[in-house]
């Protein structure tokens, strides 16, 4: 009993000081953010790494999400003989939840885990403190580009998973299942309001981004500096990323609705 | 050019103690490194030799006790203010540390742009300057990853040494490097500490290069270290001395001890 609960107060105790050490490790990479030299190369570097090379499976997934949902949709709207809704189906439901999140998720396993695996093996083989001995700030030559770079490509992502989806769901909604194409896209076109759904979307994968940028390379800075610890950071950071992923979409989503 | 008494040392070492978790690496360890002067630090794998430099460095913080460069405590500095400290320090790590996604020439080109504002002309002449120093022609466009054991040592002691450092700090520099290369790098620290006045701190295995070299040894055992000339540690009668250089070393020093004599004109 004695130990249980000593065990728990441990943990609860080191659950609090990480959180303080993340926050402190937040506001230096804020920080790096206004500080010369702007690190525009490594931005862009940072960015081919998490979006371009994401883009392929984010566009696969679209696609197949936009496939099954017109399959289900059809299925389901046409028992109420509404089948001539399924762009006003597919379309909110890609835009208001199944973007933001599967592209969250998605980016999260790809870019997020190469991030913290990248920025830890860095770590172990010294080099984070190779830099500072030429008193060079890691957080503002390696964290800070590849956490502007994660933040900005979810939402960027995101649309094109939406826009992927929408067209896989017009593959079969009207081309195999022979909707009409002008109805499909006329629902869609009215059921979408701009503030309402684009915008909430885009700001819900805004703040995906954030959390996996702080999340992924907070894993790797503070990982222990060896393979193990590079390895449990990596596999840390899609848990960690994808549970408050998740958790900050019902956050939203309940905060909007009310 | 040394100062005053206490100012000829330019990194000092007090008190120092350092224990990871329950292991303890160093126990009151007390040192002098002179000012442009050669230092070898010696001691068997595990002795901590590598974390002695890290903490001049400022990279490893002591539990207790003090370490301070050039006069300054490091204890009292903020990453900011180490930043100062360290860009007067030029480290070879033990692995190289090189980045591992830049070629080696923007490795080394690296500090120069950072804290420089040299052309790119001069930046380029500075590299390649220093990339021959090392022996090594040609590998600008190579990344880290592509070459061998030895030449990435020697690339990552081209940037060390790269932003001319006060004091050179170098873990293990002959490791992994073939006879004639062991030479030109021994001959380069020499000709840096000799003509160009730097602090140099080797922690080394190699037995003749050290001993060739060092204007002062330093054993590290047991948490504490014995420092000393190569010949005074030679007349010590100290067995722990005589184990750890092994038979060729003490015989050396033997050597070393007999040279003023036998060279006195008198
Ligand atoms: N980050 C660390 N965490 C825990 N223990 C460490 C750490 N770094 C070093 N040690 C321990 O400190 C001691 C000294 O290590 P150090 O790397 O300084 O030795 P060394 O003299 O450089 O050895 P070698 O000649 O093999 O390079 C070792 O016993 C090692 O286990
Ligand atoms: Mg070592």
């Amino acid at each position: 009993m004695k130990a249980v609960v000593g065990g728990l107060g441990r943990w609860v105790t080191e659950s609090i000081a990480g959180l303080g050490e993340m926050t402190i490790f937040a506001g230096r990479i804020v920080r790096a953010l206004w500080v010369p030299p702007a690190r525009g190369a490594l931005i862009r570097s940072a960015l081919f790494d998490s979006g371009v090379l994401s883009l392929a499976l984010v566009c696969a997934s679209g696609l197949t999400v936009g496939f099954v949902l017109g399959l289900q949709l059809y299925n389901t709207l046409s028992r109420f003989g509404a089948e001539e809704s399924l762009g006003t189906a597919v379309g909110l439901s890609l835009i208001r939840e199944l973007g933001p999140v599967l592209t969250g998720l998605l980016v999260a396993g790809r870019a997020g885990s190469a991030t913290t695996a990248e920025i830890g093996a860095m770590k172990a083989t010294e080099q984070l403190d190779g830099l500072r001995m030429m008193a060079i700030d890691p957080v503002h030559f390696v964290v800070m580009p590849r956490a502007v770079a994660l933040t900005l490509v979810m939402p960027l992502l995101s649309a094109v998973f939406v826009l992927c989806g929408i067209g896989g769901a017009y593959l079969i909604g009207v081309e195999l299942l022979g909707l009409d194409s002008g109805s499909y896209l006329a629902n869609l076109e009215n059921a979408i309001q701009f503030r309402e759904d684009v915008l909430q979307s885009l700001v819900k994968s805004l703040v995906f981004g954030l959390l996996l940028a702080w999340i992924a390379t907070w894993r790797g800075f503070s990982c222990a500096p060896h393979a193990a610890g590079v390895s449990r950071a990596t596999t840390s950071t899609v848990v960690t990323a994808s549970v408050c992923i998740l958790l900050a979409d019902y956050a939203l989503t309940a905060l909007w609705a009310v | 050019m040394a100062g005053p008494e206490g100012q000829s040392d330019h990194v000092v070492f007090e008190q120092v103690g350092l224990a990871f978790g329950r292991r303890p690496v160093f126990s009151g360890l007390n040192l002098a490194f002179p000012r442009q002067k050669i230092t070898v630090v010696m001691g068997e794998s595990g002795a901590g030799k590598s974390t002695l430099l890290r903490m001049i460095g400022g990279l490893q913080r002591p539990d207790r006790g003090e370490v301070r460069v050039a006069g300054e405590s490091l204890a009292d500095l903020d990453e900011t203010a180490l930043g100062r400290v360290r860009r007067r320090l030029g480290m070879l790590f033990q692995n190289g540390a090189l980045l591992d996604s830049m070629t080696v020439f923007e490795n080394i080109a690296l500090p120069l742009r950072e804290h420089t504002e040299q052309s790119e002309e001069e930046i380029r002449r500075m590299v390649h300057q220093r990339l021959r120093d090392v022996g090594l022609g040609d590998v600008d466009d190579l990344l880290p990853g592509e070459l061998s054991g030895g030449m990435l040592r020697r690339a990552a002691f081209a940037r060390s040494i790269v932003m001319a450092p006060e004091i050179l700090l170098c873990d293990e520099p002959f490791s992994g490097l073939d006879p004639p290369n062991v030479s030109r790098i021994e001959a380069l620290i020499v000709h840096l500490n000799r003509n160009l006045g730097l602090t140099v701190i080797v922690s080394s295995h190699h037995m003749a290069s050290s001993l060739r070299m060092a204007d002062q040894l330093c054993l590290m055992r047991a948490g504490a270290a014995i420092s000393g000339t190569p010949a005074g540690l030679a007349s010590s009668q100290d067995s722990t001395i005589a184990n750890f250089m092994g038979e060729d070393g003490v015989s050396y020093l033997a050597g070393l001890q007999d040279q003023p004599s036998a060279g006195d004109p008198s």
